[in-house]
């Protein structure tokens, strides 16, 4: 909650008292509250520039370095004010991180340096407001990839991990020849015989001087089929060796198979083995030599070595639409100037313009400012439309091309943004579930504490973690207060959202048997509970809820491991002496914040043992506390 | 059929604006209308001496309360839309909007669609400061909607939807949909002596008043500034 708004409680407080007439159950008492002393100004000196606040503005972030009792350490007593030996620039945006609750990042300010004053003053970079955290985790992410460069490049020359298996070595070695000697021979044989193979198909069709008693040329091909044929045949069997290689190694090979680098090397050496199977038959000859064309697409495995290549094709898939729209756009115009090509020169004699089709070859000619000459428009009506077409054509040509080409760069920056940003939003969403699902959790400890809040503060005074534990004291125990009383007002109370879907469920299935023992006898236990109904717990067994979901169990196997280990640590505290069997719940935010993250919900609760009475006892004996301290 | 043909026109004309920006190639950002949002309300509050004289906080608790109130909205006024936003924050779990609205309504007693200082503090004056009766007063204007003096049974229900709404959906006991009217009902009986269907300030004060519970629960924010 912004910290702005804290001030506003007092008005919620107030509202509130709407509800009192209308309420059917009496109102919990208020928290005490503890006459603050008077607000006063505090010096901040920050290497020689001064800063002045409420003592207010800074106790609302409690677990910060300014807000807790550590600023302390940095009173100066001769000047009477906290003096700092940091950055003035950059304290200014966490000062007014307190005053505002916004945390924002300046563009000019080097990140590095940044992080390390919020890590100095104790506050997390998670908080940064929605308007600079894009940029900060630009930058973050530069810089974490630039200190990842700079590890990478000392770890080029080390040797590879020795326990890589034989088959990751290989996928290893394929992807990035440098790694290894070998990797880098097969690398440029592999280019080597990429080229002859290429080399050799322009090569056949080259003529090649006559045989003797033919008057014709014949190709090279022709000539020197044996020598054309053994070298197609080597590269062949190189490149399915090759990718045979690849196959094996391949981390997951259906991932491979459907990857494009794949399919252009099927298609480059299917043609090979095609031939091989069919005979030299009159009726498939044709569709042999059809065959042979795909035999070009051997120069796309250059694309393997090539990086630019690769870039170019990517580039080229992200902008098909535009494209296909310019490609569309053509196509209409194409067909309009054919069609008035065709009926403008249908008059004249032995035109050319035999049909709109053959007035589209015209068309394009003379739209792409060709002007092969082949066709001619006779009639003076024809010769009008071809000087339109003509004009058009340079238009409809030149200027869709700056528009694919800014397109192109616009849309390569683009797609990277959105994946950054999307990358953000999952985060940014978690950020704003855990924050809302942590204010309703800090509601329900709340509850679960009660009236013994008093006890509460004394013990964690005694423990020593006072005011670095609990966030805003103050604040939360009159909202939680409020809460409360709308509870009271409606006679409803607030949970979870797992209990809420749970209790749907059990609505929905009245007749679904409980897994589990009734909880309602005080020797069995329960972990964690939060809601009010709780029995006496001698031991910490496993909870056995009616949730069966073994995923729940186990995350509360945790939580409640987490408990064990605690008490044990805290000996010295006369806690234990007091609370042996109940131990209580501490606010502790450290602890809470685990609990939320590691379980999925706040701890389960079982609404319906314990009857049914509307309004909770909170009477010492029953309640029982969970040290977590 | 005309509100038809209205639509459809207004749709044409949308069309035909949007044909011409097209042709004539204006941006599409910086509408005039912006301007105008520019030049945002402004208000400054009476003098300090003339809200200690109207309200019963004194200098303190004021400058206090002024200055949460303007970190929140520096323009010094509260449109409905902020004063929703602020109230909502205090409760996440539900839909706090409709007794905002309500909130607002009664808190806005000049009713000029914004709620400025003065009227923040005095309306928290009477129910922080106030006597009982006044605070009663309050709250029956709360309720009352329409402000004609009687509270009816829909105005109670619409209040009662807006509370419970605040509670959102993860309840326990799980929230039907006429725990609000049961709790009207409630309300009714016990407060409509004369059974005739409406509640007059008169009726709503003398019950509160014999009412423990309530007269307790109204002492309860007597120290909360």
């Amino acid at each position: 909650m912004a910290a702005g708004v804290a001030a506003w409680l007092p008005f919620a407080r107030a509202a509130a008292i709407g509800w009192m007439p209308v309420a059917s159950a009496p109102m919990p008492t208020p928290p005490p509250d503890n006459r603050r002393k008077q607000d006063g100004l505090i010096l901040l000196n920050v290497s020689g520039q001064k800063f002045q606040t409420w003592r207010n503005t800074l106790e609302r972030y409690p677990d910060t370095l300014l807000g807790s009792t550590e600023r302390e350490f940095f009173f100066h007593e001769e000047t009477n004010e906290y003096f700092f030996d940091r950055d003035p620039d950059i304290f200014r945006h966490i000062l007014n991180f307190y005053r505002t609750g916004k945390l924002h990042y300046p563009r000019q300010e080097c990140i590095s340096a940044y992080d390390e004053e919020l890590a100095f003053f104790g506050i997390i970079p998670e908080i940064i407001g929605d308007c600079c955290y894009e940029e900060y985790k630009d930058r973050r992410r530069e810089n974490q990839e630039r200190i990842q460069d700079d590890e990478d490049s000392e770890n080029q020359n080390d040797m590879v991990p020795p326990d890589m298996t034989f088959r990751e070595t290989m996928w290893r070695a394929f992807e990035n020849p440098h790694t290894s000697t070998m990797a880098l021979v097969f690398y440029y044989v592999t280019g080597f015989f990429i080229a002859v193979s290429v080399m050799a198909n322009v090569v056949e069709t080259v003529p090649c001087g006559t045989l003797q008693n033919r008057v014709k040329q014949v190709s090279c091909g022709e000539r020197y089929a044996l020598a054309f044929f053994c070298l197609d045949t080597a590269c062949v069997m190189i490149f399915t060796v090759e990718y045979l290689l690849r196959l094996m190694a391949a981390p997951s090979r259906w991932n491979f198979i459907k990857s494009v680098m794949s399919v252009i090397d099927v298609v480059a050496i299917m043609p090979y083995y095609i031939g091989l199977v069919m005979t030299d038959n009159e009726d498939v000859s044709g569709a042999f030599v059809t065959l042979r064309v795909f035999r070009v697409f051997r120069i796309f495995k250059f694309s393997r070595h090539s990086a630019g290549l690769r870039i170019l094709g990517y580039t080229l898939k992200s902008c098909a639409s535009e494209l296909g729209f310019l490609l569309f756009s053509l196509t209409m115009a194409i067909i309009i100037f054919a069609t008035v090509m065709f009926y403008a020169e249908k008059g004249s004699s032995a035109s050319k313009f035999t049909s709109i089709p053959a007035a589209f070859w015209y068309t394009i000619v003379t739209m792409t400012t060709l002007g092969y000459g082949d066709m001619v428009p006779k009639t003076i009506v024809g010769k009008i439309v071809g000087s339109v077409c003509s004009l058009s054509g340079v238009l409809v040509i030149a200027l869709p091309v700056p528009v694919i080409v800014s397109n192109f760069s616009r849309i390569y920056h683009q797609s990277q943004r959105a994946d950054k940003r999307r990358a953000q939003k999952k985060t940014k969403l978690g950020r704003i579930a855990a924050r809302k699902s942590g204010g309703t959790s800090a509601y329900l400890q709340y509850k679960s504490n009660g009236l013994l809040s008093d006890l509460i503060d004394e013990a964690s005074k005694a423990a020593g973690q006072a005011l670095v534990c609990k966030a805003n004291p103050m604040f939360d125990t009159h909202h939680n207060h409020l809460l409360h009383c709308l509870e009271k007002t409606t006679n409803h109370e607030f949970v979870d959202e797992q209990t809420f879907e749970t209790s749907l469920l059990e609505v929905s299935m009245a007749k679904h048997p409980p897994h589990s023992p009734s909880l309602s006898s005080g020797s069995s236990s329960q972990g964690l509970s939060c809601c009010s109904r709780r029995n006496k717990r001698k031991s910490f067994n496993v909870p056995n809820s009616n949730m069966t979901g073994g995923h729940r169990n186990s995350i509360q196997e945790l939580s409640t491991i987490h408990i064990r280990e605690r008490p044990i640590t805290n000996s010295r505290s006369s806690l234990n002496a007091k609370f042996e069997e109940t131990v209580p719940l501490n606010c502790k935010q450290p602890y809470i914040t685990a609990a939320v993250i590691t379980l999925p919900t706040p701890p389960v609760t079982t609404p319906e043992n314990d009857g049914s009475a509307s309004s909770p006892d909170y009477s010492q004996a029953n309640i029982v506390r969970v040290s977590a301290l | 059929m005309s509100s038809c043909r209205k639509r459809c026109k207004r749709e044409m004309f949308k069309f035909a604006q949007y044909l011409y920006r097209l042709v004539t190639g204006t941006l599409h950002a910086d509408s005039v209308e912006d301007e105008l949002e520019l030049s945002a309300v402004r208000h400054r509050p009476e003098g300090l001496e003339q809200l200690e004289a109207l309200t019963r906080f004194n200098r303190k608790e004021l400058q206090i309360l002024y200055r949460g109130f303007k970190n929140e909205c520096p323009s010094g006024v509260v449109n409905e839309d902020t004063f929703k936003d602020i109230y909502s924050q205090f409760f996440p779990q539900g839909d706090a909007s409709t007794y905002a609205h309500f909130l607002f309504n009664a808190f806005d007693t000049d009713k000029d669609g914004s709620v400025s200082f003065e009227d923040f503090v005095m309306g928290l004056s009477i129910l922080l400061r106030g006597s009982v009766q006044e605070k009663l007063n309050w709250a029956f204007n709360l309720y009352d909607i329409n402000k004609d003096g009687y509270i009816t049974k829909e105005e109670m229900l619409d209040i009662m939807k807006a509370i419970y709404d605040m509670m959102g959906k993860c309840t326990y006991p799980l929230l039907k949909d006429d725990t609000p009217r049961q709790h009207v009902e409630i309300f009714f009986q016990k407060m409509d002596k004369n059974k005739d269907g409406v509640v007059t300030i008169d009726e709503f004060i003398d019950c509160c008043q014999n009412d423990e519970n309530i007269m307790r629960s109204m002492q309860l924010f007597d120290n909360v500034i």
